[in-house]
């Protein structure tokens, strides 16, 4: 059997529907991610050692777990403990959203922890302080400076996603290994998705290294 | 009359009326570390001080007090004659009010990144002091034309040098009209050719009477701009006197001793 680089052409149609899938799947991961991810970063320097210790404990377990287990883990236990099926999608949704929003909130914090502490020093001498220190002059730079990484993590999030197949949600993976299965053409199938995924992430990560490099150059005072 | 925040002070007020800043007896350390050992000065509205001193000596340290920056052990400091920065119940306290008639700018200039030059300026005054924006702005463009950078009003600073962006910051303290104006090294951190644009512009500062501190290292700025000259070390004043007594013709062996070695390097 030789390689024919025509198959994965004839399947175009299941290809795309399972890129649609995919693509947003992310990006509802991605907005319940980046919230949790900021509200967690706060969490995390609570005066209240409760919620700092559960924010904490929440963003090592799953900063440290495979995400894939952490899917199953949802998927296989949680109908145990709740009594209820969540079904493939929602598991999927609370899965890499919940891994988002581990990972996103490190970038806040290191965001946060990069603005400088002249900062704050020229900011009390100019009576800018508390809630308006915050609103006007923290909140602003530390998004400037986690946009780029916010970026990243999305790019990250997208192929991470190629994992909810093994639930048995039909994004773009899922497709292409079931036609692959059924076509006896492995190689010519998961070649065509690798390129898919590629031909989405790679674009998007030139375009943070540019939007990178802009806001390093607003900031470099 | 609004209520006075330090009633119990009423004596000693009475006694430091006249001087614009008196720091009586301070006493700061890091740690182990003493940094001032009961320093006293005053300052009267007319001064230009620039305090000289060994580095490592608290010379940033005593900017970053009077700016109300710094916890302190022990002593007081009083602005205008009323208590501005006391111990009490084994805190510092300070006077808002009056932390609000003191300005600084800082060595690195520190602007922010994420506005515009304008912008800059009218921060703090738009939104901490309630100044209607067109007002700040028109306050902020004189400011920015008198230091010729109104060309640069709608830059951000990372498009600006450092000699430019130091000039903002000045710009940007005088926008809340500060009785009293700290500066911190201010251009220890610029490249030599930049290093003059600032200094005229505080010259011009000193030349319309604005009392100002200043700590820096440039000698014959400092000859030039002082109207009096503290040496400050081992944590006290060791000599303050006019320029010509402290840099030409000291009168303490220590003083002495620092002022030959500075000259020597320069040499």
């Amino acid at each position: 059997m030789h390689f024919d680089p025509t198959i994965p052409f004839k399947y175009w149609d299941a290809l795309l529907i399972g890129l649609g899938t995919s693509l947003r799947l992310t990006l509802i991961c991605l907005a319940i991610g980046i919230a949790l991810g900021f509200v967690t970063s706060q969490a995390r320097q609570s005066r209240l050692l409760p919620v700092r210790a559960v924010a904490t404990f929440y963003v090592e377990l799953f900063r440290g777990t495979p995400v894939l287990i952490q899917l199953f883990w949802i998927f296989y236990c949680l109908p145990m403990l709740i009594g209820a099926e969540p079904g493939n999608f929602i598991s999927a949704v609370l899965s890499l959203s919940l891994y988002a929003g581990a990972i996103t909130s490190e970038t806040f914090r290191a965001a946060l922890k990069s603005i400088p502490r002249e900062q704050y020093d020229t900011c009390r001498a100019l009576g800018i302080t508390g809630l308006r220190l915050a609103i006007w002059v923290v909140l602003p730079q530390a998004l400037l400076r986690a946009i780029p990484t916010l970026l990243s993590n999305a790019v990250a999030l997208f192929k991470e996603s190629a994992l909810i197949s093994a639930v048995g949600m039909a994004d773009l993976m899922f497709i292409g290994s079931s036609i692959a299965n059924r076509t006896g053409r492995p190689v010519e199938m998961l070649t065509a998705v690798a390129i898919i995924y590629f031909t989405v992430a790679f674009p998007l990560t030139r375009i943070v290294g540019r939007i990178e490099a802009r806001i390093l150059r607003r900031l470099a005072v | 009359m609004r209520p006075r925040l330090f009633p119990w002070r009423k004596a000693t007020e009475t006694m430091v009326q006249n001087k614009l800043l008196k720091i009586h007896n301070l006493h700061k350390s890091y740690g182990d570390l003493e940094i001032f050992k009961g320093l006293s000065l005053a300052m009267d509205r007319g001064d230009r001080l620039v305090i000289i001193g060994p580095s490592g000596g608290g010379k940033s340290t005593l900017l970053r007090i009077v700016m109300g920056l710094e916890d302190i052990v022990g002593g007081d400091v009083y602005l205008d004659g009323k208590p501005y920065i006391l111990r009490d119940g084994g805190k510092t306290k300070i006077d808002h009010k009056l932390q609000a008639r003191v300005g600084m700018v800082f060595q690195h200039y520190t602007l922010f990144p994420h506005l515009d030059i304008l912008r800059n300026l009218t921060l703090a005054p738009v939104k901490t002091r309630g100044t209607p924006r067109a007002e700040a702005e028109a306050k902020a463009m004189a400011l920015l034309d008198r230091f010729g950078l109104a060309a640069k009003a709608r830059s951000y600073p990372s498009q600006l040098s450092g000699g430019q962006k130091q000039r903002v910051a000045i710009a940007r303290a005088l926008m809340l009209d500060p009785d009293l104006l700290l500066f911190d090294e201010v251009t220890s951190a610029l490249d030599p050719e930049l290093v003059a644009e600032v200094e005229a512009v505080m010259m011009e500062l000193a030349d319309q009477g604005m009392p100002m501190m200043i700590v820096t290292h440039d000698m014959h700025f400092a000859r030039n701009i002082a109207s009096r000259v503290v040496f400050a070390a081992g944590g006290v004043v060791v000599e303050d006197g006019p320029p010509e007594q402290v840099l030409d013709n000291p009168q303490v062996a220590r003083t002495r001793e620092f002022v030959e070695r500075v000259f020597a390097r320069k040499k």
